[in-house]
């Protein structure tokens, strides 16, 4: 029986939970601008979240001279593609300036984004207006920026999971979490906190029912959307449930290559039918790709494949090996399907829903401002887990830009604020009490009946009936959370994962609610409200109410087309 | 299924039990285990870690099935 190891008290500047791929930019920042920098990540920040095992597109427009390829036309088309969810103010701040420094960046840390040539091979997809996807080999960019965070000698602690932020009169003081290993128990104190810890996943059922075969990483469960929530932090995009189109059986990416390259869905009867849907077809923005898919299959004319017959052999052996630097099993996953390298029809599925955001060029999660703050002083977002970023473009230029803002902060404050004893103690008790019960609830369990009842309610279709009785068992669910029990530190920290993806969970049917009217189809689409409207072009905005509750407003977004 | 740990080719250097993203990798007597082959991702980091060639992919019945 666990209570606990030792405390340790760890003080900095600015520190950051989650180092994966924005964490470790903002921490880079925060440590040019000279403040002390502490890292916390559940995992090892060399692979850790959703770059661990590689990545291969860079969004970016690179003023070669093209009349897509300039600052405004891409603004034009974030304020297309992403219209009521992304704010360009903050775009401009988070993305476009940090731009060129961020590419630049990436490059000098020896990950190079061009062809052996030094030209960039640039393709088109995700209802881009031209190619703004550079692909690239991020094999090694995880383990290049962990080396990088190393060198600017900022401090780390890997497999300790942050559970719960510490406010002292409305201000952030810190946050405390535990050791996964080893069962120590720390508390954090700083100046400024920023929060990366990526989207939640393992919310709603997969494709296989293994709730770990995912698109995104199944380690970034919502743990600090749901400490941030209670903490009395503002979330927004959260109603958009996030899908894709994966393999059959493997929910992997490869989306952008397939399509970017060439590839077109085709439906069961061989017939392509992108265009049916959307002008730009195959390279249609995404949430198109999926309503289109999940409606050739509803009309029984599925199963769905992307046909990669068309392409010439040497787009092929780069298709195939742009597949395995985004999702490095995913070739010999295909060829163990029996799928030959020389071109085939690859059964493909629509992926688990997620929450995450609506658009690649925007997030969901902890709301912030022009200085990437969110409305609790001290406490800053960045990458997934903001409502503004996301994609390794936003993360690593946004990031890199919430670091300084948060140094900024850091400097101005001056000193750190106390936190509370009692309230510590009281979380260190809550922390290891699954490894004090016997013959409880397995984490794995509780977190299946949470699948089943965002699948069912809404996964992704929902309507005010589905969404009201589904919150209704959510909540219903309540109770058990406090008979989770753990036999060792690994299934504990499931335990904190399955009670975040339950919160998480309700706060998505909330926010679904109060917005009556569908967006970017399915991920917010309400069958009693199928249109969208103006009305409604803004962020709806949650924050908690007493002990239970979830209260939303509305804010409005303007764009000038 | 999941990564698969070949014991006669690990050395114990502990790079994949040390970077796992999902923490499913234990060290035992020696070597590196998978111990939580149900929530691995197949991202495989620990393989490109690994300087043995200990590591190789198994895909489960569901994942090659349906
Ligand atoms: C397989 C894959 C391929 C992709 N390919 C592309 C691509 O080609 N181009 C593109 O633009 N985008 C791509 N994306 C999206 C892009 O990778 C992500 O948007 C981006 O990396 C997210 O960065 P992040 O820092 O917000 O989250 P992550 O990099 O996932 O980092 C979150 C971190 O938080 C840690 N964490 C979670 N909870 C806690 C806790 N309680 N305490 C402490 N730490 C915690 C995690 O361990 C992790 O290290 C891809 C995503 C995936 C999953």
């Amino acid at each position: 029986m666990h209570l606990g190891g030792k405390t340790h008290r760890v003080k900095a500047d600015v520190a950051i939970i989650g180092g994966g791929t924005a964490g470790l930019n903002t921490a880079m920042a925060a440590a040019e601008c000279g403040a002390s920098v502490l890292i916390v990540d559940k995992a090892h920040i060399q692979r850790s979240g959703a770059i661990a095992g590689g990545i291969d597109h860079f969004m970016a427009f690179m003023e070669t001279g093209e009349s897509w390829d300039t600052r405004e036309a891409y603004l034009a088309y974030v304020g297309k593609v992403a219209r009521g969810a992304a704010n360009l103010r903050i775009h401009e701040k988070v993305l476009c300036d940090e731009l060129p420094a961020a590419m630049a960046r990436i490059e000098k840390m020896g990950i190079s984004l061009r062809q052996e040539d030094g030209s960039y091979l640039r393709t088109q997809a995700l209802g881009q207006p031209g190619p703004y996807s550079i692909n690239f080999n991020g094999q090694r960019l995880k383990p290049a920026m962990a080396l990088e965070v190393k060198r600017r000698k900022c401090r780390v602690l890997n497999r300790v999971q942050v559970t719960k932020l510490c406010l002292h009169e409305g201000e952030m003081a810190g946050f405390c979490g535990y050791d996964m290993r080893n069962g120590d128990f720390y508390e954090i104190q700083a100046k400024a906190t920023v929060i990366a810890t990526g989207n939640t996943n393992r919310m709603f059922k997969s494709q296989t029912g293994n709730p770990f075969n995912l698109w995104y990483c199944p380690a970034n469960t919502g743990d600090l959307h749901r400490a941030a929530f209670d903490a009395g932090v503002e979330l927004a995009n959260v109603e958009y449930v996030r899908m894709t189109i994966v393999p059959k059986g493997f929910s992997a990416p490869g989306f952008n290559a397939f399509f970017g390259m060439g590839g077109k869905l085709v439906n069961g009867l061989g017939v392509p039918f992108m265009t049916d849907y959307h002008p730009q077809g195959d390279a249609a923005p995404r949430n198109v790709m999926v309503w289109a898919a999940l409606t050739e299959t509803k009309a029984g004319r599925g199963p769905i494949y992307v046909d990669v017959r068309h392409l010439s052999a040497s787009d092929l052996a780069h298709l195939f090996s742009t597949l395995g630097i985004d999702k490095d099993t995913l070739p010999e996953f295909l060829m163990a399907k029996g799928y030959a390298r020389e071109g085939a029809m690859i059964e493909l599925t629509v992926s688990e829903p997620m929450q995450a955001r609506p658009s690649e060029q925007c997030g969901s999660g902890i709301k912030i401002d022009e200085a990437c703050a969110s409305n609790v002083p001290g406490l800053f977002a960045a990458g997934d887990a903001s409502d503004q970023m996301g994609c390794l473009h936003m993360c690593v230029a946004g990031g890199f830009y919430a670091g300084k803002q948060a140094a900024k902060y850091a400097r101005a404050r001056n000193r750190l604020l106390p936190l509370k004893a009692k309230e510590l103690r009281q979380e260190r008790l809550r922390v290891f009490a699954p490894m004090q019960r016997q013959n409880g609830l397995a984490p794995g369990e509780f977190e299946n009946v949470v699948r089943i009842i965002t699948t069912d309610h809404f996964g992704p279709i929902k309507n005010e009936t589905s969404l009201k009785a589904g919150i209704a068992k959510l909540d219903a669910l309540n109770s058990y959370r406090d008979e989770l029990a753990a036999g060792d530190l690994h299934t504990l920290m499931r335990c904190h994962e399955a009670v975040n993806i339950h919160a998480v969970a309700k706060i998505v049917a909330e926010t679904s609610l109060a917005r009556t009217e569908s967006r970017f189809s399915p991920y917010h689409h309400r069958s009693d409200f199928p249109e969208s409207s103006d009305d409604w072009c803004g962020l709806v905005v949650a924050r908690r109410e007493g002990d239970n509750g979830v209260a939303t407003r509305f804010e409005t977004l303007l764009y000038d087309a | 299924m999941s990564a698969v740990i070949d014991k006669a080719r690990c050395n114990g250097c502990e790079l994949c039990a040390l970077y796992c993203p999902l923490d499913v990798i234990y060290m035992e007597d020696g070597v590196a285990v998978v111990r939580y082959p149900d929530e691995c991702w197949y991202c495989g980091a620990c393989r490109q870690e690994c300087a043995r060639d200990a590591v190789s992919f198994k895909f489960t019945p569901a994942m090659l099935g349906i």
